[in-house]
């Protein structure tokens, strides 16, 4: 059996990985546009503040490919997969047949349709290369703007205010993290981002970027205000890459739709990781959820099934983990469901720094917000993501005195 | 695999084992000096108090595979040769990925001396190796003593408590069958007339 995979990251691996295990002889072969060793892509924030060096982000060994006998086909590029003719083609023009293939080509990140959005001096950051042109171009004490206020943005600007600039914050929503946390979780993140001095400016949205001989100046906001600023970050979410994909059953705009096998409409084509619309294990709907732990256990269905298994993917519960200078947050499940029976829960521990805030549908978890004393969330997600009745449980998750001792001691 | 194995019902929630976890984990791995280090150490399992038990001792349980590691974004988390999983922590970058899943809630974020510079980092069981390596029993085990936590391999361990079952239960099985008080006279004469 010949197996290729498109991608060579989290969802890329694990699948591989899992091919390898169930299908010892198969040639597995990885096909990855970043001519680099597999890294953590959710490093590069770290990286980009000090907080790991350039030697921890690797995720492998320098042996890995060999050690698992895959071949590694990096810095190529997959210009068209020919569903029919079993072949991947690459920008060299080299045809790679497959027996089964895997598209786990990733996402890309989303830059707003602005003027002066092509100036020199706006970044984003999702590569590796996209951290080390940010890196080489910041000098301490320059002033520098990110636009949006998710995970990658707000962990940026916390790197930058590291390094020595000054750091604005623009979010268009009338929150930090909007659509991750509730408003008083957001302001009590917003009250620390401001006490590290970064500014934060919230229901603007930015109209264009100005520049001098193609330099950024400023950014402009749509209320007619300017920042002077000598580098603008995007961080305003990523889309699906799926521009290569020609056939119209996989080049959805929302992500490449996949079953519960993680198999494509295509056949003998799988997809897995940030470049698919998978189910959101809450609401059974279709859903888009680029994060790392749903990508990884997506690679591993679609490996167990490319190799002959018949493995399910539940659905993808999302799920986050802000940590900034040992403030944690985490967050998942639905924020703000429809509908009728729903309960919210909120607590706020004044004296520990600790917010918890639990969201209840038809009598089952299905929301969590943790400020500060993140410890029990696993247990949460695990009750959320097995959709047990709470009634049911040794515990009730909502009593403020909820601990593992009531659920099993 | 021998491992910390932990029966709650024994457990009366002394807490020596948390002492004894802090000690052995800290720079001198002595009482008196891990007190007045710089850097507090902390104990690495929980005591909480249960439910149907006096107290339940929560521990990392050292999965196979290991959620935790799955969803460590630095490469922080590796299993052992020894089968136990383990946190490097000059990898961690306290980012919590680890307590989102982990299904037990076993870990904890706090400086450490091993890596002072960094504001915390997780923390959890690492079955003390330094003591293992010395033929020792891990601290809190050692410093048990009510027999909540024993180290043992966890296959014998299922194996005698399911013998000490059986055993119990052969036992209830040959008692003698219980021999029934005689009747008063007026009640065995308003049986025999229906």
């Amino acid at each position: 059996m010949r197996y290729v995979i498109i991608g060579a990251s989290a969802a890329g691996l694990a699948a591989a990985e899992m091919l390898r295990q169930w299908d010892p002889r198969g040639a597995i072969t990885l096909i990855s546009d970043e001519a680099q060793a597999p890294y953590s892509r959710p490093l590069l924030t770290y990286l980009l503040s000090g907080e790991v060096r350039l030697d921890q982000v690797w995720l492998k060994s320098p042996d890995y490919f060999e050690q698992w006998r895959f071949e590694a086909r990096l810095g190529e590029r997959v210009v068209a997969v020919a569903a029919a003719g079993h072949e991947v083609r690459l920008q060299s023009g080299e045809a790679v047949p497959y027996d089964r293939l895997l598209i786990a080509s990733g996402a890309s990140p989303r830059v707003p349709a602005i003027p002066g959005h092509d100036l020199e001096g706006v970044f984003t950051l999702r590569t590796l290369a996209d951290e080390q042109r940010l890196d080489a171009a910041l000098q301490a004490g320059c002033r520098v703007a990110v636009v949006g206020a998710g995970p990658v943005g707000l962990k940026a600007a916390e790197a930058f205010v590291r390094r020595g600039c000054r750091v604005t914050l623009v979010e268009m929503e009338s929150q930090v993290l909007p659509r991750l946390v509730d408003g008083q979780a957001a302001d009590l993140l917003c009250g620390a981002l401001q006490n590290w001095g970064i500014e934060v400016i919230c229901q603007a949205a930015p109209s264009g970027i100005v520049g001098k001989r193609g330099r950024v100046q400023a950014l402009a906001l749509g209320d007619g205000r300017e920042l002077p600023v000598q580098a603008v970050l995007c961080a305003t979410g990523v889309t699906p890459n799926t521009a290569f994909l020609t056939d119209p059953a996989l080049a959805a705009a929302g992500g490449i739709p996949v079953d519960a096998r993680m198999q494509t409409p295509a056949p003998d084509i799988y997809a897995a990781g940030d470049c698919v619309e998978a189910r959101h294990l809450l609401t059974g709907q279709p859903a888009y959820v680029p994060i790392w732990p749903a990508a990884v256990a997506q690679g591993q269905v679609a490996g167990a099934n490319m190799a002959g298994a018949r493995w399910r993917y539940p659905g993808a519960l999302p799920q986050n983990s802000i940590s900034l200078r040992g403030f944690q947050v985490i967050t998942g499940g639905l924020i703000q469901p429809e509908g009728a029976d729903v309960e919210i829960v909120q607590e706020f521990d004044r004296q520990r720094g600790g917010y918890r805030r639990l969201v209840y549908r038809q009598g089952r978890l299905v929301g969590l917000t943790l400020v500060g004393q993140v410890q029990d969330a696993g247990i949460y997600f695990q009750i959320m993501s097995q959709q047990l009745p709470v009634r049911d449980l040794a515990a009730d998750p909502h009593r403020p005195d909820f601990h593992p001792g009531r659920l099993w001691g | 695999m021998k491992t910390v194995i932990v029966r709650p019902e024994r457990c009366v929630g002394c807490l020596q084992c948390r002492l004894a976890c802090a000690v052995e984990h800290s720079k001198t791995k002595e009482l008196v000096g891990a007190i007045s280090e710089p850097v507090v150490p902390k104990a690495r399992l929980r005591i909480y108090p249960g439910r149907q038990h006096l107290a339940f001792p929560n521990k990392c349980r050292h999965c196979e595979p290991a959620p935790c590691q799955q969803v460590c974004i630095a490469g922080a988390i590796k299993r052992t040769p020894r089968g136990t999983v383990d946190i490097d922590p000059e990898r961690c970058i306290n980012c919590a990925m680890c307590a989102m899943a982990c299904p037990f809630g076993v870990l904890t974020y706090a400086p450490l001396y091993l890596a002072p510079e960094k504001r915390g980092v997780a923390l959890k069981c690492d079955q003390c190796p330094d003591r293992e390596a010395a033929g020792r029993l891990p601290a809190c085990v050692e410093a048990c003593k009510a027999g909540a936590l024993t180290y043992g391999d966890w296959q014998e361990t299922q194996e005698d408590k399911g013998r000490t079952l059986a055993q119990a239960v052969f036992a209830s099985l040959q008692v003698p069958q219980e021999t029934s008080s005689p009747l008063p006279a007026t009640i065995r004469a308003w049986r025999q007339l229906s």
